[in-house]
């Protein structure tokens, strides 16, 4: 028996206070200081996340960001590897951001920028274009005067339309890799129940009208003529292009001799080429806007077409696959999704737009745009000078899930697992109507596509009156968008 | 006397101040994560967005100090002004249904029925909650799609020509409201299922035997004892509904026109869409004041209203 133990021995002090503080620490305390350990071992021991494991944070990679999925990314593998055979130095990370549309991806990017991580380099539609010229990306100008005799084979090849809509304010800012302009799909199955043969080239509005009529009257019910959806691409504007008008006033920068007189001295149109487009002002309420608009509402007022809802995508492709549709506008980017949904290349085919006043197309176009941050801006120019070779562009569209913008990749073979048969249409279209233009976006797209969006819909869903007042509302929606400094 | 009787129980116990410091020592790191997390996820980002209402900044340039101007161009933008009206009528319309039809499958599970068929009709009425709400929309946009949706098809079994949900103002409200309803009344009907099986069967007894039934007894006895948590479900059913985002930016996109544009989609397009965070903070803290606002008035009201026991 020690000390302690004996009866009415008190003991030292010391030990008293130990045991009774121990005492106190129940089964609440002991956890606390259980969690603590834990927490501060975890801590200690864990390879953990830090700042420099965020995406372009920390990390000497040329980080690029794309619209798309993980496989997605991993479909460009071959690319990156490629690049990195080229150029060993320069180690490449791949960030593929995922996003409904184009709008919502670069609402994605500005919110890297503002956290403080924007990628170097960034895949940007023409939906973008301009908001990236106008405040992140720099223009490539000089890289391409340096650099003029590597990337004159990728202009030899490439339609200047395409690289006039990455002009902004006389300089360029991406070398564009691929794009669509809005041609009109043909349902050839439902063409044939309607006993209608592939229109010819020049056909007209009229036309297209008759087409809509003989196609409903072989198909009643649970089919649509005309799908259209309501977006900036391929929903109202293929319309109003072909009237000669857009909702927006269309005027061209001076400038931009430097790239057209060295790579593109015997174009044909030469002379209307500028220093990138500019849409300064609205112009909703011009009387063939009107027109245009009230030939649309006329079309879901007599069941031809339906009345546009926005999105579109792979629901379409379905439905059109299903012989639920006779016609819509899409790009050459719809022949891969057309036969992957079951389609062979003699149900489906492709025309130009129909001929109103003119006959001028929509296009779309993307490209890699090097941001102003960039870490390492030359060898960013680097990876775009690369990626607009054609070898890195096989890689990068080894399908027609999009038109490349290089010539000749847009032939026979590309073409000859999907169709359609007039796969010619594709390319033909820069060169029969070279007046075609991009989609209008101008610095504050995201306002202005939001003001056509909304109004678009009841101007088509009411009557002939109903559309000049929806105009008037187009008009003072697109006087705010464009106040907008973004 | 024992050996442990021989300590005093006051010589076991640390002193006071000391077992104070423990005490306090441990209540602030079991705190710690909690507040640290409020501070910086809620309340840093609401001091945030009072100051940014103040600005202009588009995230990119360096934010500018402009007054009330943000305050001024939201009265002169008439997508703010419809924005308002379309969440003020939305709320009305949607709490209406959401808690009359909550109160009315809550009292008809508390009928007789068999067991299982109430467990089965209780799992049914909650689990759209538990559903993503851009999920249930994207999945009620391929329904209510004009040409191809089930409902039209459905409707066109009987004769009733395609009606198109999505694309006229009036019957798109009315499917963001519906489906806004079936998928958040599922909460306000546990809410009053609760209440009302708290409610002493007594008192219902008492109503019968004195001759009040059906309607009279459940406006004079079921009512007023169920009135605290009506006071609560209602509550927070508005504070949501003014809140609406999911489906009508899903469904409609805000459209056709401005006709299911509510505020919070025009927070989201302005700051996110547009790049003007001066004036989606500026509209944010409207809408946190109208629902301060709507809140307290609720409370005022209550007092006239609301029975305890």
């Amino acid at each position: 028996m020690t000390s302690e133990e004996t009866p009415g021995h008190r003991p030292p002090s010391h030990s008293l206070r130990s045991s009774s503080t121990l005492s106190q620490l129940t089964r609440r305390s002991m956890l606390g200081l259980a969690g603590i350990a834990v927490a501060g071992a975890t801590v200690g021991a864990w390879p953990r996340l830090t700042g420099t494991d965020i995406p372009g944070r920390g990390s000497k990679a040329l980080n690029i960001a794309i619209l798309g999925t993980a496989a997605d990314a991993a479909g460009r593998q071959g690319l990156i590897q490629a690049f990195t055979a080229a150029h060993p130095d320069i180690p490449v990370q791949l960030q593929a951001i995922q996003g409904a549309d184009w709008k919502d991806f670069f609402s994605k990017i500005l919110t890297m920028v503002a956290a403080g991580t924007p990628p170097d380099v960034v895949y940007v539609a023409t939906e973008g274009a301009q908001l990236f010229a106008d405040k992140l990306a720099e223009p490539l100008d000089a890289y391409i005067r340096r650099d003029g005799d590597e990337v004159s084979d990728y202009f030899g090849d490439v339609h200047p339309s395409l690289l006039e809509a990455f002009m902004y304010q006389g300089s360029l800012y991406q070398l564009p890799l691929d794009w669509n302009a809005a041609n009109m799909y043909l349902n050839t199955t439902t063409f044939a129940q309607a006993g209608l043969d592939r229109p010819k080239d020049d056909w007209t509005k009229d036309d297209f009208s008759a087409t809509l009529k003989a196609l409903r009257k072989a198909r009643p019910t649970d089919f649509t003529p005309y799908y259209w959806t309501n977006r900036l691409f391929g929903g109202v504007v293929p319309w109003l292009y072909a009237n000669d008008t857009s909702f927006l006033s269309e005027t061209k920068a001076p400038g931009g001799d430097w790239l057209w007189d060295r790579f593109y001295p015997n174009d044909p149109a030469r002379a209307t080429r500028g220093g990138g487009y500019q849409w300064l002002t609205p112009n909703a309420e011009d009387g063939r806007v009107v027109e245009t608009f009230d030939y649309l509402r006329e079309l879901v007022a007599e069941g031809l077409g339906v009345r546009p809802e926005s999105g579109g995508g792979n629901a379409l492709v379905g439905l059109f696959g299903n012989n639920r549709i006779g016609t819509t506008p899409a790009g050459g980017y719809w022949a891969q999704g057309l036969h992957e949904a079951g389609m062979t290349a003699d149900q489906f085919d492709v025309q130009f737009f129909p001929r109103w006043r003119t006959q001028r197309h929509q296009f779309g176009a993307a490209g890699y745009a090097i941001m102003r941050t960039a870490k390492d801006k030359d060898a960013a120019w680097e990876w775009v000078k690369f990626c607009s070779t054609r070898e890195a562009m096989q890689l990068a569209i080894p399908k027609p899930n999009t038109t490349p913008t290089r010539r000749s990749m847009v032939n026979e073979s590309f073409y000859a697992a999907t169709g359609p048969r007039h796969w010619k249409v594709f390319y033909d279209t820069l060169d029969r109507f070279p007046t075609s233009g991009p989609i209008p976006a101008p610095p504050q797209q995201a306002a202005v596509e939001t003001a056509l969006m909304k109004n678009v819909s009841t101007a088509v869903s009411g009557s002939s009156a109903d559309v000049r007042t929806a105009m008037g509302n187009l008009q003072r929606d697109l006087e705010l968008a464009l106040r907008r400094n973004s | 006397m024992s050996a442990t009787s021989t300590f005093p129980r006051q010589i076991v116990k640390p002193p006071a101040a000391r077992r104070s410091f423990i005490e306090r020592w441990l209540v602030g790191i079991f705190l710690a994560p909690t507040v640290l997390g409020m501070a910086l996820f809620t309340f840093l980002p609401i001091i945030a967005s009072l100051v940014l209402a103040f600005f202009r900044w588009d995230i990119i340039s360096a934010p500018q100090f402009v007054g009330f101007a943000n305050f001024a161009a939201l009265a002169q933008d008439p997508t703010v002004r419809v924005s308002f009206l379309n969440t003020i009528m939305f709320v009305v319309v949607a709490v209406i249904l959401q808690l009359g039809i909550a109160l009315t499958m809550a009292s008809m599970l508390q009928a007789r029925m068999a067991p299982w068929l109430r467990v089965f009709l209780r799992s049914t009425f909650f689990f759209p909650l538990v559903l993503s709400a851009a999920s249930v929309s994207i999945f009620m946009r391929y329904m209510f799609n004009e040409q191809f949706g089930v409902v039209n098809w459905l409707l066109s079994l009987v004769g009733i020509p395609a009606v198109p949900w999505l694309t006229s103002p009036v019957a798109s409200a009315a499917v963001v409201v519906l489906v806004y309803v079936w998928q958040n009344f599922g909460f306000s009907f546990l809410l009053f299922l609760g209440a009302l099986t708290n409610i002493p069967k007594e008192l219902h007894e008492a109503a019968n035997l004195d001759g009040a039934t059906g309607w009279k007894q459940f406006s004079n006895v079921t009512l007023p004892l169920i009135s605290p948590t009506v006071l609560v479900a209602s509550v927070m059913a508005i504070i949501s509904a003014l809140q609406v985002f999911d489906q009508p930016y899903v469904l409609t996109n805000g459209g056709p026109g401005d006709s299911t544009r509510t505020a919070v989609m025009v927070i989201f397009e302005s700051a996110f869409q547009q790049l003007e965070f001066g004036k989606a903070s500026a509209i944010g803290l409207i809408l946190t004041v109208l629902i301060l606002a709507v809140t307290a008035l609720q409370f005022r009201l209550s007092r006239r209203f609301v029975f305890y026991q």
